[in-house]
C-alpha cells in the first residue's frame, strides 16, 4: 500500500517532464528562439513535482502513526483509561494493535476490539487519503509547470535554483545534526552536574565510578575525578602517535620521492589494506602478540611490566594509524606542483634537500592535516584500548602499566542495565562532552599553527 | 671589417663550452631528440627555435640532466662540458647544476620570501660565509634580474605574490645567484609583457659578458635579437645551426626558410 504512492510519484514526474519538454519543443519548432533548453523545461517540472510531493509523501508517513494513535485512544470509551499511568496507558495501545493485527491473547474486552477495527479503518483511510492527496498535488503542480512554459520562460535558472536548494539543505544536514549532538550532550552534562560539584570533576584525582544501586546496599560513594582517566587516554595518544608519525610521514616520503614506480605500486595498496583492518583485529594482535611480547622483553631486563600496557595498545594503535598519516602526507607531496620541484633540482638541489626546504613546507597543511586525523582517531579509538590496555584507572605517565581511557570509560558506564538518572550514567556525557572539547580545541590550535608555517603554492 | 668578423669567430669556436654527440633521446616508445651534435659557444647565446613539440625543451634538459628526473626518459649519446663528459658516472649531477643553471617556461618561485627565494641557491651551495655576504648576493641578483627597484622593499613577502612577469625575472635573479656558468632558458618570456621581456633580453645581453647561454624561444625577432647563433629543431633533428644572421638572412634547409618564413610550426 504504501508503494502505491511512490509509483504515482514517479509516474507524475515522468509525464511532468515529457509534457514539459515536449511544450517546449513545440514552441521551438513553431520558429521561436527559446531561453532555455527544451531539457531544462523538462527537468524544471520534473524537480517541481518531485520536491514538494516527496517531503509531503515523507512527512505523512512519519507522522500518521502518532496521529492515528492519538484519534484512537481519545474515541475510547470513557473512564477505561482512568487509574492507569502513562506505562499502563502505553500497554493498552500495544494491545489495541496487536489485536488489530490478529494477534488475541486471552479474552480482550470489547471495547478494546472495537478500537481495534477502529485502527484497522483509520489507517485504510489514511493510505487513500495520502493517494488521493499525492494524485492532486502532483497535477496541480504539473498544470502549474506546463503553464509555465513560454519561450523565454527562465527554465534553467529555475531548474538551478531548486538543485542549489537541494544542495544548501544537504549541507546543513552535517552542521545541524552536529548541533543536535552538542545540545544532547550539553543537556546531560549540566545534569550529571548537577549530582558532582564540577571541581571535583575536572580537578579529582580519583576515578570510582561506582554508586550504591539500593537505599540501603553499602557500597563506596563514587568518586568523578576524571584526570586518571584522561592522563590514560593521552599516554596513548602520545604512544601511538611516536609510533605512527614517523613511520607513516618517512613512508610517504620515501614513497613520493625516493622509491622505484614498480615498488611504490606494490607497498602503496598493502599501506592501504592496513587501513580496512577492523580494530577488533588489531586488538586481537595487541593481546595476543604485543603484549606478550613487551612483557617478556621487559621482564628480561629487570623491569615490572604489567600484562595489560598502555605500550602496548598504544604501539599497535599506532600501527593502525600508519596508513592515515603515510596517505594524507602523500596525497599533499604530490599535490606540490612538479615546476617547484624542477626549480629546486635545477638550482643544485638534492633530492634530500628539495624534500626539506620545498616540498615538505609547501605540503605541511595536508601533512598536519593527516596528523590531526590521526590524532583524533586515538582520542576516540575505545577497542584496541578495551582489550590491550585495562580497565583501572591509575593516575600514571608510565606506558608500562596498564591504564585507561576516556572512550573505555564511557562504554563501562552505558553497558548493562543502566538508567540515566544517576550520577554514573551521566558521567559517560561528561566525559564524551570533556573528550569532544578536547578535540575542539587540538584542531583549532593546529589550525593556527599550520596557518602561521604554511607556505601557500599558488 | 669582414677580417675582424672572422676574427671573432675563431675566438668563438676555440671556446667551446659545451659539445652534444649523437644525442637521442627517448621518452619510452617516443623517439624525442634524434642523433643531435652541436657545439656551444662561451659567453654567446645560442637561440634553440623550431615548431611546437620539436625537442627543444628536451634537448635543453640534457645540457643539465634534468632529464634524470623523468623515469621514463632516456639519454644516449655524449655531451660534453668544458671536455669532461657530464653523463659519466664520477659527475655528480647535483653540481653539474649549480654549473648549469635553469630558468623554466612557467615561473615557479618556491612559496617562500623573495628574500628566501634568492638565498635557497647560495644556502644549499654555501656560497655565503655571513649573512652580509648572503645580503650582497641577494641584492646583486635581483639587480641583475632587473627587479630590485620593485621589490627593495618587500623582501620578506612571498615570492608567489609577484606578478608573472615578476615572478618570471625572480626566478632568472634566482638562477644567477648560484653563479651558474651556463644558463639554460625555456621560453623565459613566454609570460611577459613587452616591456618586461625587453628587459630580461637586455638582462640575457649583460650575462653574455660572462656566461654562455642558451635560449628557447618561439619568437623569431627574439631570437634575432638576443642571439649570436641558432639552431632550428625539427620532428627531433636538428636541421641548421649557423650565425644568427645567417640563418635569418640566408637559411641553407628549405625547411628553416618555411619556419622562418610562417610556412610551418
Ligand atoms: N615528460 C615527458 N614524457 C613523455 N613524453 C614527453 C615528455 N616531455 C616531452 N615529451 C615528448 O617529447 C617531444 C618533445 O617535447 P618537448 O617538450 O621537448 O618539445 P618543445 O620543442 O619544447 O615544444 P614546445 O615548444 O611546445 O615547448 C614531444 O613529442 C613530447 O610529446
Ligand atoms: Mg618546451
Amino acid at each position: 500500500m504504501t508503494t502505491l504512492p511512490f509509483l504515482l510519484l514517479i509516474l507524475a514526474v515522468i509525464v511532468g517532464y515529457v509534457l514539459n519538454r515536449v511544450a517546449a519543443k513545440t514552441i521551438r519548432d513553431g520558429g521561436n528562439r527559446l531561453h532555455s533548453m527544451t531539457s531544462y523545461h523538462g527537468m524544471f517540472s520534473a524537480l517541481l513535482i518531485l520536491v514538494p510531493v516527496l517531503t509531503f509523501i515523507l512527512l505523512w508517513l512519519v507522522l500518521r502513526g502518532p496521529v492515528i494513535d492519538g484519534m484512537v485512544m481519545g474515541g475510547l470509551p470513557d473512564g477505561v483509561l482512568v487509574d492507569l499511568d502513562s506505562g499502563g496507558v502505553q500497554l493498552v495501545l500495544a494491545e489495541i494493535k496487536s489485536v488489530s493485527r490478529g494477534q488475541v491473547f486471552g479474552t480482550p474486552e470489547d471495547w478494546k476490539i472495537a478500537a481495534a477495527d477502529r485502527f484497522v479503518i483509520l489507517h485504510q483511510r489514511a493510505d487513500w487519503l495520502l493517494i488521493a492527496a499525492v494524485a492532486a498535488i502532483s497535477l496541480l503542480l504539473m498544470g502549474f509547470a506546463r503553464s509555465r512554459v513560454t519561450a523565454d520562460f527562465r527554465a534553467r535558472q529555475g531548474v538551478e535554483g531548486i538543485v542549489s536548494g537541494l544542495m544548501i539543505f544537504c549541507s546543513t544536514v552535517a552542521i545541524f545534526t552536529t548541533i543536535g549532538i552538542i545540545v544532547s550532550l550539553t543537556y546531560e552534562t549540566f545534569r550529571f552536574l548537577e549530582a558532582v560539584p564540577l571541581t571535583d570533576f575536572l580537578f579529582g584525582v580519583n576515578w570510582e565510578p561506582q554508586i550504591p544501586l539500593r537505599e540501603d546496599q553499602i557500597a563506596a560513594e563514587g568518586a568523578f575525578g576524571w584526570l586518571p582517566v584522561f592522563l590514560g587516554t593521552i599516554v596513548i595518544t602520545v604512544v601511538a602517535l611516536v609510533v605512527a608519525v614517523p613511520i607513516g610521514l618517512f613512508s610517504a616520503i620515501y614513497l613520493n620521492e625516493f622509491a622505484p614506480r614498480k615498488l611504490r605500486s606494490v607497498v602503496k595498496p598493502v599501506l592501504e589494506i592496513l587501513a580496512g583492518v577492523p580494530t577488533v583485529v588489531y586488538g586481537f594482535f595487541a593481546i595476543l602478540v604485543v603484549a606478550p611480547a613487551i612483557r617478556s622483553l621487559g621482564q628480561s631486563i629487570g623491569l615490572d611490566v604489567a600484562p595489560n600496557t598502555a605500550l602496548a595498545a598504544g604501539g599497535v594503535m599506532g600501527i593502525m594509524l600508519i596508513p592515515f598519516i603515510s596517505s594524507f602526507a602523500d596525497d599533499a607531496l604530490s599535490a606540490v606542483p612538479q615546476t617547484l620541484r624542477d626549480g629546486a633540482l635545477g638550482l643544485g638541489a638534492t633530492r634530500g634537500e628539495m624534500m626539506t626546504t620545498v616540498l615538505f613546507p609547501a605540503a605541511l597543511p595536508g601533512i598536519v592535516g593527516g596528523v590531526l586525523l590521526a590524532v583524533s582517531r586515538a582520542i576516540g579509538e575505545t577497542m584496541i584500548v578495551v582489550m590491550a590496555a585495562g580497565l583501572i584507572a591509575k593516575l600514571t605517565i608510565n606506558p608500562l602499566d596498564s591504564v585507561t581511557t576516556v572512550t573505555v570509560q564511557i562504554v563501562t558506564l552505558l553497558i548493562g542495565d543502566t538508567s540515566f538518572d544517576n550520577p554514573k550514567t551521566l558521567a559517560a556525557f561528561a566525559l564524551g562532552m570533556m573528550l569532544f572539547l578536547v578535540t575542539l580545541m587540538i584542531n583549532i590550535f593546529a589550525l593556527r599553527i599550520v596557518r602561521k608555517y604554511r607556505e601557500a603554492y599558488d | 671589417m669582414n677580417d675582424m668578423r672572422q676574427f671573432e669567430r675563431d675566438v668563438k669556436m676555440t671556446n667551446t663550452k659545451i659539445t652534444a654527440r649523437s644525442v637521442n633521446v627517448h621518452y619510452g616508445d617516443t623517439h624525442a631528440i634524434k642523433d643531435v651534435d652541436v657545439d656551444i659557444a662561451d659567453k654567446t647565446v645560442t637561440a634553440f627555435i623550431g615548431p611546437s613539440g620539436c625537442g627543444k625543451s628536451t634537448f635543453l634538459r640534457c645540457l643539465n640532466r634534468m632529464n634524470d628526473t623523468i623515469d621514463i626518459c632516456r639519454v644516449t649519446g655524449l655531451i660534453n662540458l668544458d671536455g669532461k663528459d657530464i653523463n659519466h658516472k664520477s659527475v655528480d649531477p647535483v653540481q653539474l647544476r649549480a654549473q648549469v643553471g635553469m630558468v623554466f617556461q612557467k615561473p615557479n618561485p618556491f612559496p617562500k620570501s623573495i628574500y628566501d627565494n634568492i638565498a635557497y641557491g647560495p644556502r644549499i651551495h654555501g656560497l655565503a660565509r655571513s649573512k652580509a655576504d648572503l645580503d650582497v648576493i641577494v641584492e646583486k641578483s635581483l639587480r641583475r634580474g632587473a627587479i630590485w627597484e620593485e621589490v627593495k622593499d618587500r623582501l620578506d613577502q612571498p615570492g608567489t605574490g609577484l606578478s608573472g612577469g615578476q615572478q618570471q625575472r625572480l626566478c632568472i635573479a634566482r638562477a644567477v645567484a648560484t653563479e651558474p656558468e651556463v644558463l639554460l632558458m625555456d621560453e623565459p618570456c613566454s609570460a611577459l609583457d613587452p616591456i618586461a621581456t625587453a628587459q630580461v633580453e637586455e638582462l640575457i645581453d649583460e650575462l653574455r659578458q660572462e656566461y654562455s647561454v642558451v635560449i628557447v624561444t618561439h619568437s623569431m625577432q627574439q631570437a634575432a635579437r638576443v642571439s649570436q647563433k641558432t639552431a632550428f629543431f625539427h620532428l627531433g633533428h636538428l636541421v641548421e645551426f649557423n650565425d644568427t644572421d645567417q640563418i635569418f638572412t640566408n637559411p641553407q634547409d628549405s625547411r628553416t626558410e618555411s619556419y622562418i618564413t610562417g610556412k610551418i610550426g
